[in-house]
């Protein structure tokens, strides 16, 4: 005869139910206790976070609100091959320089014999670093001697850090020298 | 009678003093009426997005696309980028890596300073005849299933609806698992923040309408940043002209928004 296992009171059904029932509040009190406010609402992130990171301070301005205040360099700036190049990556980021509206700093310029390395790290033509056909790269000893120059040259005596070719055009013109073919010549030298 | 002397210097340099205050703030007055006053206006540069709009429109799919063929290893976007979030010695955001190729195919690959300083110098260390060098700038790729945000076990790292993977700085726990999940190696625990931290695009420059700072630094414009919904932004015609157009390790299945130009098959 086989054992009767029936319970009459089914306590053991009551057991698990209330288990079950107690991990599931306290799972569920344990999430809203942990997670943020909103979470879920706008992605599987805390309502906000996105608004954190959109709120960090510009610190480089662009060239647009530089020039802005400096129209003599904004006219010299914008004619030259320069044009491109930002003012930030010279004189340091625009934040350091303008507050509120207001002037909190002088910003550093380069020039003379620091101006060097600037200009050659990117004109500077090392074997086979560059793509040649980009800008204009130069060694910068074979371009001193190619023009009969002093070695010992800084760059910006003959080129406006603004408006590189300004000077040389000028100077060009001045004595009659025709202008460089189209495209210039190969910068070998 | 030297106390009369005195007095008399004194208000003498009394009256100097008048006369310069007096000066200065006529001359300075003058001014203010010629010169335009006021905060620096940002000009917008990314059309349509403004200062103090919510950031996140879902309308928009943004594209990072990078000229390996134009970049010249100048280094002045990772100087940008620096000084953007004024990140830390020794950690980058961004960085750009100096790429090699001997006559017998090697490969040599390095950053020093990740591009901090420019590459001036070639390297002299390579015994045999060099066939080409190229430079490859390296930031977050912006994943469109980025492993990152997978494995963050507090929902600290998330994806926006328009593409923009960021990290909640406030509920970072620090624990790193974003920092090995990350394929590309974008990410990293700030020494001071304790926090991790990454390229984010300059997420907050786009709020007010700029490029990003790296972007706006490249003076070849090898790196572009646009709209891909916009049928007239530049990386919109990019990504849709016949042009040689990858993304860095596709076999791992995150689909990066970051694509290059002209990849060279030893990189990818």
């Amino acid at each position: 005869m086989q054992p009767d296992f029936k319970s009459s009171t089914h306590l053991h059904v009551i057991r698990l139910a209330l288990t079950i029932a107690g991990v599931l509040v306290a799972g569920i009190l344990l999430r809203q206790a942990l997670l943020p406010a909103g979470y879920g609402t706008s992605g599987r992130y805390r309502p906000g976070a996105e608004l954190d990171e959109a709120n960090r301070t510009v610190r480089n301005l662009a060239n647009d609100a530089c020039l802005a205040c400096h129209p003599l360099i904004r006219k010299l700036h914008l004619a030259g091959t320069h044009a491109t190049v930002s003012c930030e990556i010279c004189h340091g980021p625009g934040v350091d320089h303008v507050q509120d509206g207001k002037l909190a700093g002088a910003m550093p310029t380069v020039a003379g014999d620091v101006i060097g390395p600037v200009c050659l790290r990117c004109h500077g033509q090392v074997a086979r670093l560059r793509p040649l056909d980009s800008i204009r790269m130069v060694s910068a000893s074979d371009h001193l001697t190619g023009h009969r120059v002093r070695a010992d040259n800084d760059c910006d005596q003959c080129h406006h850090v603004h408006a590189p070719m300004k000077w040389v055009r000028e100077a060009r013109e001045m004595v009659g020298l025709a202008a460089e073919p189209e495209g210039g010549r190969p910068w070998t030298n | 009678m030297d106390e009369l002397e005195r007095i008399r210097e004194e208000i003498d340099l009394d009256r100097r003093r008048f006369v310069k205050k007096v000066l200065g703030g006529v001359i300075g007055g003058s001014l203010l009426l010629v010169l335009p006053a006021g905060a620096v206006k940002v000009a917008q540069q990314i059309s349509g997005l403004a200062a103090g709009t919510d950031p996140v429109d879902p309308d928009r799919k943004f594209a990072f696309v990078i000229d390996i063929t134009g970049c010249i290893g100048c280094g002045y976007c990772c100087v940008a980028d620096k000084n953007e979030f004024q990140v830390p010695d020794g950690y980058y955001r961004t960085w750009v890596e100096r790429y090699v190729i001997d006559d017998q195919d090697n490969v040599h690959v390095d950053a020093p300073r990740g591009g901090l300083d420019g590459y001036a110098t070639a390297r002299l260390d390579i015994p045999h005849p060099v066939r080409d060098t190229f430079f490859v700038p390296k930031l977050c790729n912006m994943c469109e299933k980025p492993s990152c945000v997978q494995v963050c076990p507090v929902g600290a790292t998330f994806r926006t609806a328009d593409g923009f993977v960021l990290i909640d700085r406030q509920r970072c726990l620090g624990c790193s698992y974003c920092v090995q999940a990350c394929p590309y190696s974008v990410r990293f625990i700030g020494p001071e923040s304790r926090v991790a931290e990454k390229c984010t695009w300059c997420y907050h420059r786009l709020a007010q309408g700029l490029r990003p700072a790296c972007v706006e630094a490249c003076p070849v414009q090898a790196r572009k940043f646009g709209d891909l919904n916009d049928r007239e932004s530049e990386v919109y015609r990019l990504l849709h002209e016949p042009n040689v157009i990858s993304v860095l390790k596709p076999e791992m299945g995150n689909e990066p928004s970051l694509h290059y130009l002209g990849l060279r098959r030893e990189v990818v």
